[in-house]
């Protein structure tokens, strides 16, 4: 499967170019950029993490596409994505979060049923390869 | 106005010589302002009727009462401050009138709309009466709760940034049972929908019973998240007879483990602020369907218009509201449906008479309210919906997903992808208003559920003239 | 930019040129800056050929990415880093440079105090400069072969890969003293082979710094009297006989200090009324007070 998590997860995979592009939109409108990575694909598995700090201050996407690719290059058998924080008032958050890598297979998620009173399920889902422990998970 | 004595001898006198009207009054900032559309009845001076509308909604009644000495009558009077004629529409006039703050229970929605709206709406010697809209005072907000979760919060949540957020209400409306409608929850969602949603009048029938509906569309929300891996929704409708069902109903849903929960407007303004402060005690999501406005926000004569409503529901405390889509089958003129996202999303509203948003409005710390777009909107149209309502909304295609050829998980697909590239286009800085079709085309090489879309429904289109429309085009001065 | 299956047959320089609107820029640059006729002259003719390469391009000639890294030598205060901003506008405008904007930085910047420290450091300026110009001045401060635990020669090491492998992302200029420099380049040949164009900063000509003092003062709403006119005129050919000497910056440097003396003189006489024009003109011994004459 592929999990569809981040902004254009329903789009052929972004090109290096394409990235660029968004990355590009993201500084114009002075948004930080942060790289993150995980092997956990959890949907509320929120803190991926870091690769390096955010990097402020930049005008173009070349700065920003250095840190993708080594990060791409260190865990390429991991999620990595790509997001765009937004420091304005009403805002403090993140504007823009899509994945430029995933693992070569992705094995889903088990939806464990758990049954209690009357005719109530308690769910809970976990990712097949979280079964494995971390650096295991995607060979 | 003369002695104490003359103002409060027995008998009759015009509203304005009461002291509800006063050209030179300068409004506190802790004033709550309102601005009312007045039509006079024919032989009706306009300053009087403004005065009358003043009066009518705070302190006055018809006649001279002398109880009036014993309070403080000034400050509690409201004061109509200014009259202006309607551009381009004889025998209306916008009328400005502001009121104590002292006049309004703290945090009580049913309070200031019983205070503005209870009395003075049946008024004889007006023809028509509608509530354009209001200035609340930083102060009088500061007492609200606002928005339970809010547009930021919801999307940390959902973990789902940069794009409108997706929903469907399921089709039929009513009718299907438990286990069909929850099937229809499962395609829609494993589609590529972010939320589906139970319908304004789908609380407990014959036909299905709430307790069912909610544990098969929790099945149906469950199996969704884990094939796709993102966090999914559908909103369960808690409108109840009494407010004691509609808690039991709402902890039903928390118990099942839903994000979010729905109510509808006819549930009244009391009933509206219990269920926001329950969704924050128990950080639930709640959406509001505005059922039953049309009746009174649609005319431009008499009523009250939607952005006052938005207003109201902001500080009552919901966090989805429906707020129209422009390009779709209900009513909604571009200028004033952007006045209406203006006043759910802003951190300041800023005065814009195109729009119809007559004043500044700071709201004070209030989380931001996400507007739904629900409506006769489909795929084909994608690039109009970005640009005109922007990223921070919810839109809701339910025809445009179930009547899809392919079946509803191929349209939940198409809405999907046709959204994502057209996010994404805007984002490389491509003209999407007039490349939008192409860029559809371009993507329905690929994604054949899309193709299908397209060919549907390429030709619908609602264009019907609006009957709201904002009263100001933009040659006309802010005055 | 349209991707035509085939080239056009013709292209004309001054449409190029006009659409481009570098000639805005050069003339800017003009009007900044006093003298440097050997300077704006080199200018024109690197600005003339990115402009035909652009034009050869369209007609479908082989070019390759020219290399655009610079090293501008001089004294302090000849303009170069006014020159550099200028050159990033430049490039930008004819489309060499995706941003324009101008990272400036000296050793500190870019070399850390402890091991590991360098690379993280340089790669965070050079981050922040892709897309625009990164002008490195006093550049020699980064070799210091005399001393063994200088991390200098990382940041070396790092640039010299950006500056080949990345030249479609930035542009570097390295810029210090004309003799400083060419030992710098002669201990570092790598560096000095990347480096396309070198520029020299001559020293103003007394007549161009009176100028250039004549345009700070109206600037700043002062203006010389014909004693202190005198007084000026005497003063910069001493003055640039001493040691230290900045070119514009010392004459900054001069007239901050007779505004000073200035002050003092009007405040002596603090009796009368005192009009604008007493209050704007530099009178010559607000100058001769200089140690210069003594």
């Amino acid at each position: 499967m592929k999990i569809t998590q981040g902004t254009f997860s329903f789009l052929p995979d972004l090109t290096d170019a394409e990235i660029g592009a968004q990355i590009d939109y993201a500084l114009a409108h002075g948004w930080a950029i942060g790289v993150e990575y995980t092997d956990d694909p959890h949907p509320r598995n929120f803190y991926w993490e870091l690769w390096g700090n955010p990097m402020f201050d930049l005008k173009d996407a070349a700065g920003a596409m250095l840190e993708v690719q080594a990060c791409r290059k260190a865990h390429p058998q991991e999620y990595v994505r790509v997001n765009a924080f937004d420091a304005t008032r009403g805002f403090e958050t993140t504007r823009l979060s899509f994945i430029v890598n995933r693992p070569t297979t992705e094995p889903g998620f088990l939806l464990k049923r758990h049954e209690v009173a009357g005719r109530q399920i308690q769910y809970t889902i976990e990712s097949y390869a979280t079964q494995k422990p971390e650096g295991q998970r995607y060979e | 106005m003369g002695s104490q004595a003359e103002r409060y001898k027995s008998g009759v006198m015009p509203y304005a010589q009461m002291g509800y009207w006063d050209a030179d009054y300068v409004p506190k900032d802790t004033d709550v302002i309102a601005l009312f559309r007045i039509s006079p009845q024919d032989g009706v001076d306009p300053i009087e009727a403004a005065a009358a509308v003043a009066g009518e909604s705070s302190t006055a009644t018809w006649t001279v009462v002398w109880t009036d000495r014993l309070t403080a009558c000034e400050a509690y009077r409201a004061k109509a401050y200014r009259v202006d004629p309607v551009p381009g529409a004889p025998g209306q006039y916008f009328s400005y009138i502001a009121y104590d703050l002292d006049l309004f229970e703290d945090g009580s929605i049913a309070n200031l709309t019983a205070s503005i709206i209870g009395n003075v709406f049946g008024f004889k010697p007006l023809k028509a009466l509608r509530l354009e809209d209001m200035r609340i005072p930083v102060a009088y907000l500061k007492t609200f709760q606002g928005p339970p979760t809010g547009i930021v919060v919801e999307r940390e949540r959902l973990d789902k940034f940069g794009r409108p957020l997706l929903g469907a209400t399921t089709k039929p409306k009513l009718g299907l049972s438990s286990k069909n409608y929850g099937r229809v929850v499962y395609e829609a969602l494993k589609g590529g929908l972010d939320f589906v949603k139970d319908d304004e009048n789908i609380n407990s029938q014959a036909f299905m019973h709430w307790r069912d509906r909610f544990l098969y569309c929790m099945e149906a929300v469950n199996k969704a998240a884990a094939a796709t891996g993102e966090v999914k929704g559908h909103y369960l409708n808690v409108t109840a007879a009494t407010m004691e069902d509609m808690y039991e109903r709402a902890e039903f849903a928390k118990e099942l483990g839903s994000a979010i929960v729905m109510i509808d407007l006819v549930i009244g303004y009391t009933a509206i602020q219990s269920m926001g402060k329950w969704a924050r005690r128990n950080d639930m999501i709640l959406h509001l369907h505005r059922a039953g406005h049309g009746t009174y926000t649609r005319q431009k004569t008499h009523g009250v218009s939607f952005r006052v409503i938005a207003k109201w529901m902001r500080m009552a405390g919901v966090d989805h509201i429906h707020a129209g889509t422009i390009v779709g089958k209900l009513e909604g003129d571009p200028n004033v449906i952007k006045g209406i996202y203006s006043i759910c999303r802003d951190t300041y509203t800023k005065q814009n008479l195109e729009q119809g948003v007559f004043f500044d409005q700071d709201w004070a710390g209030l989380r931001k309210l996400m507007p739904v777009a629900s409506g006769g909107i489909h795929a084909g149209q994608m690039h109009q919906l970005l640009t005109y309502l922007g990223e921070d909304v919810v839109l809701q295609f339910g025809g445009g997903t179930i009547g899809h050829p392919q079946g509803i998980q191929a349209g939940a697909t198409a809405n999907r992808v046709a959204l994502e590239v057209m996010v994404k286009a805007r984002n490389e800085g491509k003209d999407i208003w007039n490349e939008g079709p192409q860029i559809l085309a371009e993507a329905a090489k690929w994604c054949s559920p899309l193709r299908a879309a397209l060919d549907t429904w390429k030709d619908v289109t609602f264009n019907y003239t609006s009957t709201d429309t904002a009263d100001f085009v933009p040659t006309a001065t802010a005055s | 930019m349209n991707s035509a299956t085939s080239a056009p047959e013709t292209v004309d320089l001054s449409t190029l040129l006009a659409d481009s609107r570098v000639t805005e820029v050069l003339d800017e640059l003009d009007r900044e800056l006093i003298g440097l006729t050997p300077v704006k002259a080199r200018i024109r003719d690197i600005a003339a050929l990115l402009l035909v390469e652009r034009a050869r391009k369209q007609l479908g000639l082989a070019g390759g990415s020219p290399s655009l890294h610079m090293s501008f030598t001089g004294n302090p205060g000849t303009g170069k880093t006014t020159v550099a901003l200028r050159m990033a506008q430049i490039l930008h405008r004819l489309g060499y440079v995706r941003k324009g904007h101008l990272v400036a930085v000296t050793r500190d910047d870019l070399v850390g105090q402890y091991i590991g420290h360098t690379a993280p450091k340089t790669k965070e300026i050079l981050k922040k400069a892709m897309g625009g110009v990164l002008f490195i001045d006093e550049a020699y401060y980064l070799y210091r072969p005399e001393n063994e635990r200088d991390y200098g020669q990382e940041a070396i090491e790092i640039l010299l890969q950006v500056m080949e492998n990345q030249r479609d992302d930035l542009v570097v200029i390295l810029a210090g003293y004309a003799d400083r420099m060419e030992t710098f380049f002669r201990s570092n040949p790598g560096l000095s082979s990347r480096i396309a164009h070198h520029l020299e900063f001559p020293d103003y000509l007394p007549v161009e710094l009176e100028q250039i003092a004549q345009r700070m003062l109206a600037a700043m709403q002062y203006r010389l009297s014909g004693s202190g006119l005198a007084a000026l005129h005497e003063y910069i050919p001493l003055r640039m006989k001493q040691p230290h000497f900045a070119n514009a910056r010392s004459i900054r440097n001069a007239l901050d200090r007779a505004r000073l003396r200035q002050a003092n003189r009007l405040f002596e006489q603090k009796g009368r009324q005192l009009d604008r024009e007493a209050l704007m003109t530099i009178e010559g011994e607000d100058l001769r007070a200089s140690r210069v004459f003594t």
